[in-house]
């Protein structure tokens, strides 16, 4: 007689965690809640500095805008690096990692599956920011707008692929994401959120090229801008660059990823903590 | 290998070594191959822990100094429709022999297939054919409701739309707990956690059911439920069930085929009667109406060679544990003279704890002679 077997999809896999997770996350409203709010307020900090920054040749003569377009990168780019290894330290801590892993679920699938319901906050959190910039007086070319979703997809690929190498240490390290402490600070210091990179000393500068926050930030100021400074990546220069970076790493992450479960599970530690 | 007791004892269930699981199965679809061999077959599985690399000691402190044999060389089998109840002190190697069969540990040495697929190379098809029950009730979503918990992994096992929810009504139905489906899981009791993750376990009409100390967090009368549930669902839907458990009574009560485990290596592999029958010595107790008789009742019992008298802390009472040839009557015979003074006789069972310990201390004075 033969034997049936039968392993969940992504869409499947996706949706399960989709659902667990937001109604866990609506389940807990007020914290729900101030997490908006803090999305909210730094806007309109912003704002009040953008009235005081005047006009130079690194942002251009729009800095509300200018810092408005590296805010709303960044916090997309942001929920994309970090939701997966959260989602992954929370599974561990609480018990229910493992209940995860003996499903007939490719390993491979779980670091998209597990960060999604985060993207779609961190999504959901730059829109945010973006029209309130709008409502405030952030001058966008909307003509634009295609150009920027393309190089946010690309971004918030290679910064899960980061996410995935960082949580494939974590596997093994059980506490705390070190590789993400280092990018989260690198990202902020060096890819010019709300400065330009050209104001970066020459060396941290040479840097800032390594980093994929780098291209999604700048090259939206040059596609959503008029006068996006001094510091701008060409549309293509960007795709071509965020396309290898998502090679690179996104594939590379992945297979990380499935050697840390895989040593993991050798050495008897995958559910520790 | 010598395994003490077990080797006259082992079940036979050979099968036909099959291909490999085939990796393109979509979402849903249901793949066949053929031939496989049902129910569960470890041989000669071994795992061994070993230290951290000094890489490993800078992202994480490992306690393991020095190889730990967690298994060495067991191979048991349990058939389809069968139970098998896992025995062992702590550390004896239970909770890593189930984490092999579920995939999350990888043996050492050895093969253990269910269903013809093997665990360490088939992992994904074992997945899907196994139900696993965590000693822990902390693997349960615990802000999710019975309900949406069955949903979260009805998902990741492919199950979607009418066919989920039918699922998860029956086997919620099935342990009971249809009247909670609403209910988030911390407002659950004990009992209902763990009926809870039966449910889940169940889930996907598994051919082999794991089940890591079910009934350790749950009331004895909860507990008898849960195994009479499990035994009753075992019987009528044909799965192998391997159950853990560290009450000896529950065990005892499930008369099954039971493998004793001690350090990595299986001492018993056979059902508890026959190891009764093999260990137990009858013991017979004596309860005079006054302790006038008692001293000279020992003298008897002594100077005939009947048998050891064991201590008691009642003066009226005397408790022999009989030599294997000596029947039940010859007692009786020996206490001729004092018999109308008899208030009663009765026999004893040897709980199976003692039993067990028996045994395990027979088997390290074995090993420590051979060494």
């Amino acid at each position: 007689m033969a034997t049936e077997t039968r392993r969940a999809g992504l869409g499947s896999v996706a949706g399960a965690f989709l659902r667990m997770d937001s109604v866990e996350d609506i389940s807990y409203p007020l914290s729900l809640l101030l997490s908006q709010l803090s999305i909210i307020i730094p806007v309109f900090i912003t704002f009040f500095v953008g009235e005081l920054v005047g006009e130079s040749p690194e942002i251009g003569d729009d800095y509300f805008t200018f810092a408005i377009i590296g805010m709303t990168v960044s916090t997309i780019l942001g929920a994309a690096l970090s939701g997966f290894g959260g989602s992954l330290q929370r599974a561990q801590n609480r018990g229910t990692f493992e209940t995860l892993l003996v499903e007939p679920v490719p390993w491979t699938v779980l670091p998209f599956a597990m960060n999604l319901w985060r993207i779609i906050l961190g999504v959901w959190g730059g829109t945010l920011i973006f029209i309130l910039g709008m409502l405030l007086g952030a001058n966008y070319v909307l003509s634009g707008l295609l150009e920027f979703i393309v190089l946010l997809v690309l971004g918030v690929f290679a910064s899960m692929g980061i996410g995935v190498v960082s949580a494939s240490l974590m596997v093994l390290a059980k506490r705390g994401q070190p590789l993400l402490t280092l990018y989260g600070m690198a990202s902020s210091l060096l890819a010019g959120a709300v400065f330009s990179v050209n104001q970066l000393p020459p060396f941290l500068k040479a840097l800032s090229w390594l980093i994929p926050h780098t291209y999604v930030i700048n090259s939206a100021r040059a596609v959503l801008m008029d006068d996006p400074g001094t510091f701008s990546i060409e549309f293509s220069t960007a795709v071509m660059a965020l396309l290898i970076f998502n090679v690179v790493i996104f594939v590379g992450g992945l297979w990380l990823f499935t050697r840390s479960l895989q040593y993991a599970r050798k050495m008897g530690m995958l559910s520790g903590y | 290998m010598e395994y003490g007791l077990g080797s006259g004892y082992r079940m036979d269930l050979r099968g036909t070594p099959v291909g490999p699981f085939d990796e393109g199965t979509r979402e849903g679809q249901m793949t066949q191959r053929e031939p496989v061999a049902s129910g569960v077959r470890v041989e000669d599985l071994s795992k061994t822990y070993y230290p951290s690399p000094g890489w490993m000691k800078f992202l994480v402190r490992s306690n393991i100094k020095q190889e730990v044999v967690a298994l060495d060389q067991i191979s048991f089998d349990v058939a389809p429709g069968e139970i098998c109840a896992v025995v062992g002190p702590n550390g004896a190697g239970k909770t890593t022999t189930f984490r092999i069969l579920v995939g999350l540990t990888s043996s050492s040495a050895g093969s253990a297939t269910i269903s013809g697929f093997d665990c360490n190379r088939e992992s994904v098809a074992i997945r899907s054919i196994v139900g696993w029950m965590p000693a822990e009730d902390r693997s349960l979503i615990m802000r999710l409701s019975c309900a949406e918990n069955l949903r979260f992994h009805g998902r990741l096992q492919g199950f979607k739309g009418e066919d989920l929810r039918e699922r998860i009504r029956d086997n919620l139905a099935k342990v009971g707990l249809a009247h909670a489906a609403d209910s988030s899981v911390f407002a659950l009791s004990a009992g209902m956690k763990a009926r809870l993750q039966l449910a889940r376990a169940l889930l996907a009409d598994p051919k082999v059911l794991i089940l890591d100390e079910p009934t350790g967090s749950v009331d004895p009368v909860a507990s008898h439920g849960l195994l009479n549930l499990i035994i009753d669902l075992v019987e009528k839907q044909g799965m192998a069930a391997l159950i853990s458990s560290h009450r000896l009574e529950e065990i005892e009560a499930l008369h099954s085929h039971a493998i004793l485990l001690d350090k990595g290596q299986i001492r018993y592999d056979g059902d508890l009667d026959t190891l009764r029958s093999r260990l137990d010595r009858p013991t017979v107790e004596v309860e005079f109406t006054t302790a006038e008789p008692v001293a000279r009742a020992r003298h008897q019992i002594e100077s005939k060679d009947l048998g050891e008298v064991v201590p008691t802390e009642e003066e009226t009472t005397l408790q022999i544990m009989l030599k294997p040839d000596v029947p039940m009557g010859g007692v009786l015979t020996a206490l001729d003279g004092e018999l109308d003074q008899i208030a009663h006789l009765r026999e004893l069972q040897t709980p199976l704890r003692d039993l067990l310990a028996q045994m395990y201390n027979q088997g390290r004075r074995e090993r420590t002679d051979g060494d």
